[in-house]
């Protein structure tokens, strides 16, 4: 059985009365394990995709099925239950939150998943510590280099042990080294069992991946 | 779900992150909160101090006075001061009223004059008062050393005085008072007793009065007629009985313009209701402030909902419900107010005790109750529309929101 499973999928946006064909009836399939890069020019559909595989957004026509589970149709509070124990996310500008500590934004997700206090801040480190980042647990987001930052994303991303990390071009921000120390976390995360759904327009990047989905103006070719 | 303790935890994180802000938002409601206890605090003090001052009289004390003074009547406010004129009460009414009502227990004519008595070096201004012998009985209030005045001695306007405890500290300092003459405006006067300490509320004293033969005070000041009896009735139940007899004497030489009959209960009553109408003016326009104070809570909310919509866009990617981001703000909103509404008793409790210094006040615990209740309201009613727009933020829009 598939892990995600996207039918006919389409999001149209309405723009003053001109619809936006964002992505146009996609289908996919991906196994749980997987590396898969979703790739693209700019403006081609690839986030809004991520969007509806990542049960952020719901498609405008089609199915999204996650563990089999027809997930089109919920509403917000149930699609947020699932991102929050299924699905991890990696932004490209990062998003953490600027006026609290590296482990309480890593710890975020575990305060809607109902987890104390002290079972919060316990996995919090050890999600710090399998990033790297052991030594800058007390740091504040603007006191954190850009691939550190990143890699505090990535630790918030894991900490509710998802069945899917979707990163958005996460080294679109970076240079070449953090980038690619950014790659071997998601690599090594992989090699762990995470499924990984990463979005990026450059080669390089999705040669990281064993399967790359190319998508042109909306759609899957 | 997120529980009660965790939203608060984060509502008091966001506060702390920004807290020159959160205070000067605290403000509005920290006013609101500290006026209203404030001026309620007030408001009953003075109505406590009178209540004291008019049950310290006795409810069986009725007073007649010049002049045609509706208040009391009906339990409305009447106007006070605007039918007075000059009084035209005598002796004549004196004797008749004795003679006549038979459930009076005790009638004497009561005089307020302005006096400046003076023992050798030192002098001393004060009220002096032309009661009857009946003094010390229908007022309460013993003599300690000497002796009132008699009857004969009120026959004969005798000049001699009484005098308030205060009054013979400031004249006398050690020395024994009776039997010394004192001077009042020019006249000799002999002391022959002092009253015991009464003691006053906030200010008023009743110590430092002097008191003369009514009939040496009309002497004194060159008044033709008395200016007010004060009757005791016979007992409180009589009161209205004794007014309705009195009056009906004094109908047969007066009119009804000329004078009126106080008793303290209506009195007691009317000012009550005066107080209470104007307390609860002055508590209401400081309520006014409170409004403010929400719109002030609600504004900084509506401005940090914008501030943090990608937080905001960022909590629901990780799992919060629309649920959870209202109850998030909202409670933020409600931390400002509850904040704000303790930090508000406690500067009006404060300045309650500071002003009791001057006037007496009286902080009760239903106007402490009231504008704490009404601050966590206005925080819950004007938090509501900045946390319902954080709750309804797509968190796709949000997390791109620059
Ligand atoms: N909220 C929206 N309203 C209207 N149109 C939108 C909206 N979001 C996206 N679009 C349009 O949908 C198309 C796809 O956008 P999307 O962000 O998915 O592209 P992308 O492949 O991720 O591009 P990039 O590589 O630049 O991030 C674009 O043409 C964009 O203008
Ligand atoms: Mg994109």
């Amino acid at each position: 059985m598939s892990l995600l499973k996207l039918v006919g999928v389409s999001k149209i946006y309405q723009l003053d009365g001109v619809s936006v064909k964002a992505v146009e009836k996609a289908s996919l399939e991906i196994k749980k394990g997987e590396f898969v890069a979703i790739m693209g020019p700019s403006g081609s559909g690839k986030s809004t995709l991520m969007h509806l595989a990542g049960c952020l957004d719901t498609p405008s026509s089609g199915k999204v099925y996650l563990k089999g589970k027809n997930i089109s149709n919920l509403n917000e509070a149930e699609l947020a239950r699932i991102r929050n124990k299924e699905i991890g996310f990696v932004f490209q500008s990062f998003n953490l939150i600027p006026r609290i500590k590296a482990i309480d934004n890593v710890s975020l997700p575990l305060i809607y998943a109902g987890v104390n206090y002290e079972n919060r801040i316990k996995r919090a480190i050890r999600a710090l510590e399998k990033v790297g980042l052991k030594e800058r647990i007390q740091h504040l987001p603007n006191q954190l280099s850009g691939g550190e930052q990143q890699r505090v994303a990535i630790a918030r991303a894991l900490i509710n042990h998802p069945e899917i990390i979707f990163a958005d071009e996460p080294t679109g921000n970076l240079d070449t080294k953090s980038g690619d120390q950014v790659m071997k976390i998601l690599k090594d995360l992989n090699q762990k069992g995470h499924t990984i759904i990463l979005v990026t327009h450059e080669q390089e990047i999705a040669d990281f991946a064993q399967r790359t989905i190319k998508i042109r103006d909306g759609k899957i070719e | 779900m997120i529980n009660f303790s965790e939203t608060t935890g984060l509502a008091l994180t966001a506060l702390k992150a920004n807290k020159v802000r959160s205070f000067l938002t605290m403000l509005g409601i920290v006013i609101g909160v500290s006026s209203v206890i404030l001026l309620l605090a007030i408001g009953s003090g003075l109505k406590n101090y009178i209540t004291q001052q008019l049950a310290d009289l006795g409810s069986d004390t009725i007073f007649v006075m010049p002049g045609n003074i509706n208040i009391g009547e009906g339990g409305g406010g009447g106007t006070p001061g605007a039918g007075v004129s000059l009084p035209k009460f005598t002796e004549n009414h004196l004797t008749k009223i004795r003679t006549k009502v038979k459930s009076i227990k005790y009638i004497m004519p009561y005089i307020e004059s302005n006096a400046n008595l003076s023992y050798k070096s030192k002098a001393y201004i004060t009220q002096l008062s032309g009661v009857g012998p009946e003094y010390p009985q229908a007022r309460n209030q013993a003599v300690s050393r000497g002796s009132f005045f008699t009857n004969s001695q009120v026959n004969s306007s005798k000049r001699v005085v009484v005098l308030g405890i205060d009054v013979v500290e400031e004249l006398f300092e050690d020395q024994d008072p009776i039997g010394k003459k004192i001077t009042i405006s020019d006249q000799r006067y002999t002391v022959i007793g002092v009253l015991e300490e009464k003691g006053g509320f906030g200010g008023v004293s009743y110590d430092n009065l002097a008191y003369a033969p009514w009939t040496t005070v009309l002497d004194q000041n060159e008044m033709d007629n008395i200016q007010s009896f004060w009757i005791v009735a016979g007992s409180a139940g009589e009161v209205n009985q004794t007014k309705e007899e009195v009056e009906a004497v004094l109908l047969e030489d007066l009119d009804e313009e000329d004078f009126s009959l106080l008793d303290t209960k209506s009195l007691l009553d009317t000012i009550s209701s005066i107080l209470s109408v104007l307390t609860a003016a002055l508590g209401g326009i400081a309520a006014i402030s409170l409004l403010v104070g929400g719109i002030g809570i609600m504004n900084i909310m509506l401005v940090s909902v914008t501030e943090r919509t990608r937080e905001i866009g960022l909590r629901k990617a990780v799992g919060a419900t629309p649920q959870e981001i209202l109850l998030q703000f909202l409670t933020e909103a409600v931390v400002f107010s509850v904040c704000g509404g303790l930090i508000g008793i406690g500067l009006g409790i404060g300045g309650a005790l500071i002003i009791n210094r001057f006037i007496q006040t009286t902080v009760t615990l239903w106007s402490v109750a009231l504008s704490f209740g009404v601050s966590s309201l206005v925080g819950i009613i004007f938090g509501v529309a900045p946390a319902a727009k954080a709750s309804r933020l797509d968190p796709i829009r949000a997390l791109r929101y620059e």
